[in-house]
């Protein structure tokens, strides 16, 4: 039984942010995880269920839901979608305000990326690089320590880094 | 404009630099101009920065974004999640304008600006609709007569196909004219369009059913072609494509498909050195190169 007396009615307006309003003319078609690699997980996303969740104002079921990370991106389920409800971008915005409500969910990619610029350590492998004809370091924000200083500042100014700062560090790179 | 801005991304100068290399060989010598899009970053991808703050994933796009811009260039990109992400952070910016305010005011004060006067495109499509199936076989000194491939479209370049599709979503068909302006024969089978398994959290979160998910491709693809290689258009569908198969001969029997990118196979077939264009992989390619080649 879900109890509904506990349910936050405004859920849907928090985690959609400025673009609430959609995600309401969903009806539970299924058509979204039809076409969902994820959805053949032995515990599996649906998406269709997390919107149910968030029109209904679950908030703690869907606070401990780890599904929505298992997607895979393709963005099939907004191709398909009858309702132009878009539901990768529901995932996406629940992602997000699980990430506002519990740190931990933070993804440490993120904090990668305020590092040194990107997700993979492209500065590491100068040898290989240069054996195929590459200059060492690809001409990105890894050659461009100044750039890279600017590219912090800029994130230091979004609420994710303000209000995760001890996790976001310049200069642990190498 | 025959002008493009090569945007990197992360994996592949990281981990596959040879498709780097590949593609600054090849594309080059198609009549187009690559240009180094300097200082750019992380798109950043669709676990990261979209997951976390819309704003400063926005930011960071914008980032991207500007910098093509302020050369005068549309950004060529190769991994299906880069030009995704790029793509609809630009759609987002260009249409929503109180968010194009605040990415503008993070930007101004790094000194620089968004206003969406160039696009992000995906190499297939600029082969494809720009350079054209006729002068790449023309351009070919060898060719893939006699070699059947399998083609493995990336997802993040069919959908939503009102932001970002050049191709058919439905029954996508670019890659496999480009393949086939190779030489080689293409087979179809029943799950051609299924995604790679590989992007995303599916694979990280839930390995052994991402697997499995990923051995039903698998599966059909052997029972249904007489694959030589596979040929995909992503850093991630190279990568993935290549792992499964490795992680499948543990539980059953050997699976040794081949997997080039397309831009790989092309400068093959364009007479560059394999050990600058194709040298990386975990299941071995040598008899496709030497095949291609015609040296041992």
């Amino acid at each position: 039984m879900i109890d509904l007396t506990k349910a936050n009615h405004h859920l849907w307006k928090e985690i959609m942010e400025e673009d609430a309003g959609d995600i309401r003319h969903c009806f539970n078609c299924g058509t979204c995880v039809s076409g969902c690699p994820a959805a053949e997980a032995e515990s599996p996303l649906h998406i269709r269920r997390l919107v149910r969740m968030v029109l209904l104002g679950l908030e703690e079921k869907l606070l401990e839901d780890g599904t929505p990370w298992m997607c895979v991106t393709c963005t099939a389920c907004e191709e398909m979608c009858p309702m132009g409800v878009k539901p990768f971008e529901v995932g996406l915005a629940i992602r997000r305000w699980q990430t506002r409500k519990d740190e931990t969910y933070l993804p440490l990619a993120t904090t990668e990326i305020f590092e040194t610029g990107h997700t993979q350590p492209v500065e590491k492998i100068g040898e290989l690089r240069k054996s195929l004809g590459l200059p060492e370091i690809p001409p990105t924000i890894a050659k461009f320590s100044e750039l890279l200083k600017v590219f912090q500042a800029m994130l230091k100014e979004t609420e994710i880094v303000k209000n995760n700062d001890y996790m976001f560090k310049e200069g642990n790179k190498k | 404009m025959n002008k493009y801005g090569l945007f990197l991304g992360c994996n592949m100068p990281a981990i596959r630099p040879d498709v780097e290399r590949a593609m600054r060989l090849a594309i080059p010598a198609l009549g187009i101009e690559l240009v180094d899009l300097e200082g750019s970053a992380c798109c950043p991808a669709f676990g990261t920065f979209p997951s976390a703050d819309e704003i400063a994933s926005l930011a960071v796009s914008g980032w991207n974004l500007s910098i093509a811009e302020k050369e005068g260039v549309n950004s060529l990109v190769q991994c299906g999640s880069c030009y995704s992400v790029l793509r609809m952070a630009r759609e987002k910016l260009v249409k929503d304008e109180e968010k194009r305010e605040r990415v503008n005011e993070l930007l101004k004060k790094v000194d620089k600006h968004f206003e969406g006067k160039t696009c992000p495109r995906h190499v297939i499509d600029i082969l494809f609709n720009d350079v054209g199936t006729e002068k790449i076989s023309q351009s070919i000194k060898k060719d893939l007569q006699g070699l059947n491939v399998v083609v493995q479209y990336p997802c993040h370049t069919r959908f939503p196909s009102d932001v970002l599709g050049f191709d058919s979503p439905g029954r996508p068909r670019m890659l496999q004219k480009l393949v086939e302006a190779l030489g080689a024969t293409v087979q179809g089978y029943s799950r051609e369009l299924q995604c790679c398994g590989g992007a995303g959290g599916f694979a990280r979160q839930a390995y052994q059913d991402a697997l499995k998910f990923s051995k039903k491709k698998f599966d059909a693809m052997v029972r249904e072609t007489q694959v030589d290689f596979i040929v995909v258009n992503c850093i991630t569908c190279l990568m993935h494509m290549e792992k499964v198969q490795k992680e499948f001969s543990k539980e059953d029997r050997e699976f040794s498909i081949p997997v080039f990118d397309y831009a790989q196979i092309l400068a093959l077939c364009m007479g560059f050195d394999p050990k600058e264009v194709a040298s990386i992989s975990i299941i071995p390619r040598d008899k496709v190169i030497e095949r291609v080649t015609g040296a041992p």
